[in-house]
């Protein structure tokens, strides 16, 4: 996304504008707080919707807990960055920790072998990029939770196999195993959807 | 070839992210109205707002219930609860992404409109 230039003098107003609200939410004052909740929920709303699609039902609660951690860090910031930076930094880990907990909490799968399927082309080259997107999600929404999250880390974030191991205290080649099966299982329902 | 699976997976989700991050959506006024309430409530549990007197000087608006409250002759105590706890506004801004109200400088009546 494109941002906005600013110019230096803006950028000090702003930052001297973001010092102030954090002042007067720290001192509890309620329309100081209405003020940074508007903020910071358009900021968190795109970010967090857009990390956890298409499983949804879980943005709000990964967004007040995001409120909830950055007033309480507030007295923390600095202002050395800005606002959305430092408020979508907590986000980050709030959602990295969902992610986390939810491929950690998945049962170990079954030792089965993977199915043939596995090796059958998928894609579809000629489908255009809003109706590819528009079917992973809903391929993604088919899946258990731990295989569409998995997938996403991995794929969409860049997550290596052995970052995933260190932060969800697996083995790597658990973490492999989980893929292998979440790739084989978004490879069925795919191509089922034909 | 794990690699070709890796290629193929990674190819189609990173489209996924070039244009699906560009779209900044806006939160709907009632998340935001949830979301305000509870940190509130949050801010509450922690000791007192601060008083509607310490708002008013710091240049803030209030809603014309809160202005009765704040011009009351009570104590600085009397004036620091979260009134829109018992406010309609509250109720219907929480329920409704358009609800019908429209005093000004309720904060549920801004999210309406942010």
């Amino acid at each position: 996304m494109e941002l906005p230039i600013q110019t230096p003098a803006a950028t000090e107003a702003n930052a001297a504008d973001e010092q102030r609200l954090v002042a007067e939410v720290l001192a509890k004052d309620r329309k100081a707080t209405a003020d940074f909740v508007g903020r910071c929920s358009d900021w968190l709303y795109s970010f967090v919707r857009f990390r956890l699609t298409p499983r949804t039902e879980m943005v709000e609660d990964l967004m007040q807990e995001t409120l909830l951690a950055a007033w309480q860090g507030l007295p923390n910031f600095r202002g050395d960055g800005s606002l959305r930076s430092w408020v979508l930094g907590i986000a980050r880990h709030k959602v990295e920790e969902y992610y986390r907990r939810s491929i950690r909490e998945m049962a170990s799968p079954e030792e089965d072998s993977l199915t043939k399927a596995a090796e059958t082309p998928m894609l579809e080259q000629q489908l255009d990029l809003a109706m590819r997107q528009e079917r992973v999600h809903a391929t993604l929404a088919l899946l258990p939770e731990a295989y569409g999250l998995a997938l996403l880390w991995r794929y969409r974030d860049g997550k290596s196999a052995r970052e995933m191991a260190e932060l969800t205290g697996k083995t790597e080649k658990a973490i492999e195993r989980l893929l292998a099966r979440a790739r084989e299982n978004f490879r069925r329902r795919w191509n089922d959807a034909r | 070839m794990p690699a070709d699976f890796d290629f193929e997976f990674r190819s189609l989700f990173s489209q996924l992210k070039e244009t699906s991050e560009e779209a900044a959506d806006r939160a709907p006024s009632s998340l935001k109205a949830r979301l305000y309430s509870a940190l509130v409530r949050k801010q509450q549990e922690n000791g007192r707002l601060a008083s509607l007197d310490a708002t008013v000087a710091s240049g803030r608006e209030i809603c014309v219930f809160e202005k009765l409250v704040q011009i009351a002759p009570v104590g600085e105590k009397a004036k620091s609860p979260f009134f829109c706890e018992v406010c309609h506004a509250r109720v219907l801004a929480e329920n409704f992404d358009s609800p019908p109200i429209f005093w000004p400088h309720c904060p549920y009546v801004e999210f309406k409109g942010s």
